[in-house]
This record gives C-alpha cells, sequence and structure tokens, in this order.
C-alpha cells in the first residue's frame, strides 16, 4: 500500500540534499567544535556555515543564532531566558500557544510573575484589543505564535509588536515560528520581534535541531549551564550533523519558498474543493472570518465517529493524518488551543488535520481525497 | 571502626520457599519449576548456576548478583532471600567476614540509634569443630561494635546476623527480602486471561500467576476503529507481567465484525453485556484449540454499573471454560494498590480507547437479561463470527524487553 503522508506539520522526512550534508559529520567530520586542531577547526566551521544561513533565513546576524534541540528548547529558552533576565514582571502568552511556550509561561507564575493568557475574539478571530487591554509598563514577556499549528491561521504578529513597543518599551517579544518557516517570508526585524524560534525536521531536516534567532543585544537567562558554548546562552557539545542539517534545510527552505508557495497554494486550493464534495466532513473555521493561514494545514471537522475513529480508517487506507491533542484523551478534556479557538469537548474531538509540504505532490492529494471520500461514505450513520 | 574485609558484591542468594515445601508428593516437581522460573528470570542478567539444599535454593551468579537477586525477588513461590557472602570455614575467616557484613548493614542504620541484634548459625557440616551456639558466641563477641550501637536480642531482634557453615565455604547475610510468596508459575495449570487495557485485568492475571498458573492473554482489537496503540498497550502490559512470568503468549482478536453485527442487530442497551458474551465465547475457543483450562477475568461485583450479578451471570454463561475472578470482591482501591506495586498501573492509565468504547451505549443494561441476549443472538451468526475471530487470530509470543 502506498503512503500518503499528509501531517507535514508533525514532521517531515530529511530531504536527501540535507542528508548527504550531514552524512560527513557523524563519520570522517566528526571533531568536537571546540577543540584546536583541524579536524575540530572544520567542525567549527560547519556550525559557522549553518549559522549563517539560518540568520540569512530570518534576517538576523549570525552571532544572534543559538542553536537548541529544537523548537521546544528554542520556545521554552526564549520564555524563561527572556523574563528572568527581567527578573519579575507581568507576562503575556497568546490563547493558542504550543504547550513548550505556555508551559515555562505557568513555570513562570510559579516563579511570581503575572502571567495573562490573552484571549481570542470569539470565533477564534485574532482581538489585539485583547492585548492592549493587558500590556502594561511591567510587562516584561510577550509570547505570540506567527502559523498556529493546529489550524494555520497567520496571526498579524507586527501589529502585534508595534503595540507592544509602545505600550510596554520594556518587554520582550517572542514569535514561535516553526510551524511558518519555509511557508512565508520571515525577518525578525519586519515582524518586529526580538526572538523567534525555528524547527529543523518541519522542513526536510533532522529532529533534535533548531535554533532560537535574537535581535542584537537581547538578555536571556540560559537554561543550561556548562562549557559556555553558543555564547553561554546554551553549554553542550553542539550536535553538529543535527545543525548542519538545520542549515541546509532552512537554505532549501528559503531557496524553494517562491515555488513552495505556490505548491501550496494550489494543494490547499484543491483539497477544499475536494472536501466541499464529501459529505460529513466540512474545512474547519476557527480563525475568525478572512484570517489569513499557511496553506500548510488545513483541519476538517468530521460528522460521526470521532476524528480517532476516521484516523484509523484512513490509515487503513494508507493515509497518515492526525487528530489534533485533543484526541488523546478519552476524559474529554479540550486541549486548551482549541478551547480558545471556541470549540466545544465534542468539536475538538472531531477535528482531523491534514497538513501538506512542498514535496506533496497533486496525485498524492487526489489519492487522499479518494480515501477521505471512501472513508466519510463508510462512516456515514455510525454513532461513537 | 576500620573493617579487615572490603565487601565485594554477594558470592549467592540464599532463597527460601515456603508455602512449596508442605507439599510433600509434589514437592520435586515443585522445586524443579522453581529452578526453572529462577533460571528464565535472571537469564538476561547472568547466567546462574542453581544448588538446591535442604528447603533452600542457592543461587550463584556469575555477574551482577545485586540485579540478580532483584529478579529473583520476583518470581512466585519464594518466601524470603538474603544475598550472602562467602568465606572458607574457618572460625577466624568467618569472624572477619561477619564484621564486615555487619558494618555495612549497620550503614543503614541512622548514627546515634542502637539496634537489636542477634547471630544465628546454622551447620550443613557437622565436622565444624564447634556447635552452632559455639560459634554464634564466638563471632558475635569479636564483632559487636559496642552498647551505644548495638544490644544483643535473642528474640525478634531487628537485625540477625546468618551464618551458614558448609564444608569448603560458610555464607554469612543479614537481609531478608520479603519474597512474593505464592507458587511457581506453571505448577497448576495454563489459563487464558481476558485482557483489555484497563486496571483491572492485569493484576488479575498476577494473582492466577502468584497461585502458579502460567497465563496467557486474549485481547479484542477492532481496526480500524482502534488504532495501533490501542493494541500497543495491551502489548505493554504483558510486557510489564513478563517480570513475573518471563514470556507470555498474546492472541490477538479481531473484533471489529462482531461489533458491527451487534450494533446493528441489538437493542443500543445490550451492546456491551453482548460484546462480552461473544468474548467469552471467543476465548473459550481459542482455549479449546490452544489448550488452556480455564478462563481469568478482572471482573469485580458492582465495580462499574455492567458489573452488577446479573449482568456477570449474562456474561459468565457464554463462557465454556471455568472463568476465574480473583478480584471478584476486591475495592478498586485494592487493585489499584497492586497495580502500583506491579508496575502495570502506569501503563493502564494511557488514555488510550479500546473496543469497550467503540460503539459504546449511551444507557448500558444493568440487569441484563438472559433471554433477551439469546434472543439477538439467535439472530445472528454467532459460530460463525467466533470461528471468524478465531481463524484471525494474530499471535505473539512475548518476552521482556
Amino acid at each position: 500500500m502506498r503512503l500518503l503522508y499528509f501531517d507535514h506539520a508533525a514532521t517531515t522526512p530529511v530531504d536527501p540534499a540535507v542528508l548527504a550534508a550531514m552524512r560527513p559529520y557523524l563519520r570522517e567530520e566528526f571533531g568536537n567544535p571546540s577543540a584546536r586542531y583541524p579536524l575540530g577547526v572544520r567542525a567549527e566551521d560547519a556550525l559557522d556555515r549553518a549559522r549563517a544561513r539560518v540568520a540569512r533565513v530570518v534576517g538576523a546576524r549570525a552571532e544572534d543564532v543559538t542553536f537548541t534541540s529544537g523548537g521546544t528548547e528554542a520556545n521554552n529558552l526564549a520564555v524563561l531566558g527572556a523574563a528572568r533576565a527581567a527578573g519579575a514582571g507581568r507576562v503575556l502568552v497568546g490563547a493558542t500557544e504550543h504547550p513548550s511556550v505556555r508551559e515555562p509561561a505557568l513555570a513562570l507564575a510559579r516563579e511570581g510573575f503575572e502571567v495573562h493568557e490573552v484571549p481570542l475574539a470569539a470565533g477564534g478571530a485574532f482581538d489585539p484589543g485583547a492585548f492592549e487591554r493587558l500590556l502594561d509598563a511591567d510587562t516584561v514577556l510577550v509570547a505570540q505564535m506567527l502559523a498556529n499549528n493546529e489550524v494555520g491561521t497567520l496571526y498579524p504578529v507586527r501589529e502585534l509588536a508595534r503595540r507592544v513597543r509602545r505600550l510596554a518599551p520594556r518587554a520582550h517579544v517572542h514569535v514561535d515560528a516553526v510551524q511558518a518557516l519555509g511557508k512565508v517570508e520571515l525577518s525578525l526585524g519586519e515582524l518586529g520581534a526580538d526572538s523567534s524560534s525555528l524547527s529543523a525536521h518541519k522542513v526536510g531536516g533532522p529532529k533534535g535541531a533548531g535554533a532560537l534567532v535574537t535581535r542584537a543585544g537581547v538578555e536571556l537567562v540560559p537554561l543550561f549551564f556548562g562549557g559556555g558554548q553558543e555564547a553561554g546562552r546554551r553549554s553542550g557539545t553542539e550536535n553538529v550533523a543535527g545543525i548542519v542539517g538545520l542549515g541546509e534545510a532552512a537554505r532549501l527552505a528559503e531557496e524553494r519558498l517562491p515555488a513552495c508557495r505556490s505548491t501550496l497554494a494550489a494543494l490547499h486550493a484543491a483539497f477544499l474543493a475536494g472536501v466541499a464534495a464529501i459529505d460529513g466532513v466540512a474545512p474547519l473555521q476557527a480563525g475568525g472570518p478572512g484570517a489569513p493561514t499557511v496553506h500548510s494545514i488545513s483541519s476538517l471537522c468530521v460528522e460521526g465517529a470521532p476524528a480517532e475513529v476516521w484516523l484509523h480508517h484512513l490509515e487503513a487506507r494508507g493515509v497518515c493524518a492526525s487528530a489534533g491533542s485533543a484526541c488523546r484523551s478519552r476524559k474529554g478534556e479540550v486541549s486548551p488551543a482549541f478551547a480558545a479557538l471556541g470549540l466545544t469537548a465534542d468539536e475538538a474531538r472531531r477535528v482531523l488535520r491534514f497538513s501538506f509540504g512542498c514535496t506533496t505532490t497533486a496525485e498524492e492529494l487526489a489519492l487522499a481525497l479518494e480515501a477521505l471520500a471512501s472513508v466519510a461514505a463508510e462512516l456515514s450513520g455510525v454513532r461513537s | 571502626m576500620s573493617s579487615p574485609v572490603a565487601l565485594l558484591p554477594p558470592e549467592l542468594i540464599l532463597v527460601r520457599y515456603g508455602e512449596l515445601a508442605l507439599k510433600k508428593k509434589n514437592r520435586p516437581m515443585f522445586e524443579r519449576a522453581l529452578v526453572r522460573n529462577i533460571h528464565e528470570a535472571t537469564r538476561a542478567v547472568s547466567p546462574v548456576e542453581i544448588e538446591r539444599r535442604s528447603g533452600r535454593l542457592a543461587v550463584v551468579p556469575e555477574r551482577r548478583a545485586a540485579e540478580v537477586a532483584r529478579r529473583v525477588q520476583d518470581v512466585f513461590g519464594i518466601k524470603s532471600l538474603s544475598p550472602a557472602w562467602g568465606a572458607p570455614s574457618e572460625p577466624d575467616e568467618i569472624v572477619a567476614l561477619a564484621r564486615a557484613v555487619l558494618d555495612d548493614a549497620l550503614r543503614d542504620v541512622p548514627a546515634g540509634r542502637c539496634v537489636t541484634f542477634r547471630v544465628r548459625t546454622s551447620r550443613a557440616d557437622k565436622s565444624f569443630p564447634m556447635t552452632s551456639t559455639e560459634l554464634d558466641r564466638y563471632v558475635a563477641d569479636r564483632i559487636l561494635p559496642g552498647p551505644e550501637r548495638v544490644k544483643v536480642q535473642l528474640e525478634g531482634p531487628e537485625l540477625e546476623l546468618g551464618i551458614d557453615v558448609r564444608a569448603e565455604r560458610t555464607y554469612v547475610f543479614s537481609k531478608r527480602l520479603r519474597g512474593l510468596g505464592g507458587l511457581p508459575v506453571g505448577t497448576l495449570g495454563r489459563v487464558l486471561c481476558l485482557l483489555s487495557g484497563g486496571i483491572d485485568s492485569p493484576v488479575a492475571a498476577w494473582m492466577a500467576m502468584k497461585r502458579g498458573c502460567r497465563v496467557a492473554f486474549v485481547t479484542y482489537h477492532s481496526y480500524p476503529f482502534l488504532g495501533e496503540r490501542s493494541k500497543k498497550k495491551v502489548i505493554d502490559l504483558v510486557r510489564v507481567l513478563t517480570r513475573f512470568q518471563p514470556s507470555a503468549r498474546l492472541f490477538v482478536v479481531p473484533f471489529t465484525d462482531v461489533q458491527t453485527t451487534i450494533r446493528d442487530a441489538a437493542p443500543e442497551a445490550y451492546r456491551t453485556v453482548l460484546y462480552r458474551r461473544m468474548m467469552q465465547r471467543i476465548a473459550s475457543a481459542i482455549g479449546a484449540r490452544y489448550d488452556y483450562q480455564a478462563l481469568v477475568t478482572g471482573e469485580s461485583m458492582g465495580q462499574v454499573a455492567s458489573q452488577t450479578l446479573e449482568n456477570m451471570t449474562c456474561i459468565g454463561a457464554a463462557a465454556d471454560l471455568p472463568v476465574l475472578r480473583p478480584l471478584v470482591a476486591f475495592d478498586k482501591e485494592e487493585t489499584i494498590e497492586i497495580a502500583r506495586r506491579i508496575g502495570t498501573f502506569e501503563v493502564s492509565k494511557r488514555p488510550e480507547p479500546d473496543c469497550c468504547t467503540v460503539f459504546q451505549p449511551k444507557k448500558p443494561v444493568v440487569r441484563g437479561k438472559l433471554e433477551t441476549c439469546l434472543a439477538v443472538e439467535s439472530e445472528i451468526d454467532v459460530g460463525g463470527l467466533v470461528e471468524a475471530a478465531v481463524r484471525g487470530v494474530e499471535i505473539l509470543d512475548l518476552t521482556p524487553e
């Protein structure tokens, strides 16, 4: 059975060019970048090249790129590091933030910070007013993702950052851009952000590599202490092969962005058109009317059986999709992000997410739609 | 106080068996099973030699003695065990070793606290120049650290130093670790446990193992209404239980056709009872085909709405094999306590759906009537469904990772 992979927002296969770039650093070029002989210096060179590539993709300086073990660590470093550097104050996090932003923010609350989750407007629309009401001179951190990982909504981070500068000049603005890399143009300066997190494995890179990119002069208290690697921001011998993979994946994402964008837009349109012809599934309108989205993520609301059951029926036809975090729970708790989007527990259990990559083909999409139609027919009338 | 002998890892593990010793006529059979089970349980850690001594076993590991002792503790049929150190059977060698073992044991006692203590010798080698009582005193006189630390008390002391005198070597021990009791797995028969992924059934299986049953497992999988993770959860539960029975067979029964048939034929409220009747039938058929003598379930009276006497009667009536229900009178807390102790609780509480959640009725019948069950079943091809399920079974032989 042919594998039809529609879960690119979860992870992607390593691009052959990325693998080729990484391979030498696992074997013959295995040196520790801190070592003083040529083998070590070459490893350090490889890090420098990767750093420059990542910096270019987000319009930052190479020295402001801190390599991490992935998006989760980058988000933790930004949230905990920036707030702890400020010492005390108010912390605002968006309502739909990834757990790797949300949970460290909750940890800050236990450390005495005043942490607020900023609600969305009715219908799941982004509400700049809600931020305005909470921003004050004591605000030290604002975290808002760029592209939503569950429904793909693109949030107006640039406008938000402007408001933050005006109302809370001390605040550090952190933007989780993990789902946006390779899908939209990224520029830290353009966004007005102080830091942004990236992950390699969402764009054809390896798992276990990511980066936090910061604006010049940003202060962060590190999470890890030790040998002082990454300018003291992230101690620990660098994951050289993984970082080389991240650099190459980022370079490719940048190079392929225009083509990838039109591929994704076409896939997105074809997907919605296909879905419109299938009974029992409907696109999930969760970002508010007319909100822009990344074309790589499309969520559906399914009828009848819960999304989990749809997933296994799809998987039996070779299709890998995702049911969102809410469906992992039997007790019917809604994931905080879904709750913020205004979904009830029952609706949250009926969300099916398809996510595309630049390597997804129109033929694969047609086969997936065929499978979806056949599952819809089989499950019509089935109650949980 | 300096000790002349630095304690190396224990040389052997003395294993005492309780109930076994009572089973006069069958005793050799039980002993053989126990020896075999200890070999199996320790195989992954170290090869061991096992010597049979009167009423005890001496397990001699090649390496990693502490880990071997921990594994032996998980073997059913053992009353207690003691890691022991050895020395040549010479009085002064024994004293030196006894002092080291005592020092080691006292390290676990907070400074400033005085413990009650005695020495107890047993002599298999009667040619040893002292009697047991003489050696007790000889050793005690020479190793006691002082009254502020240790006080001799012959009845029920907190710390007992055991000395086991043999012809060549003498063994000294201070710890007496409790075994799980019960009977060696495999001495009582072969049973088949219905495993759902919940908290109860793994505990029921453990209790059947404890009483000497070799347990195999059957689980019902309704793909694609359930996914791989539901199946993996059950596999992981069986793997946890292989701590107590080093290999176990799991039958994974395709159950989708049974569930859709019942969904379409039965009053909604009766679905759960009817699923369970089919489970009993299929398990009985597997039992007949693969030679199991009884079924084991995690049912407990009144624990959930479906476990009324009426429903349990309806369900049990469908089994052709005797049904053992080790938890029948357990409170949930009692079951959870065991589940935590044996390590299944963490796996059981993973929030994965199981086949009972597929087409789950909103209001399951509380007092099911057998006539209603029989009436529905007369409308469907029960025999054909059972046969197809048994034919489609997937067999997994699981061992610890």
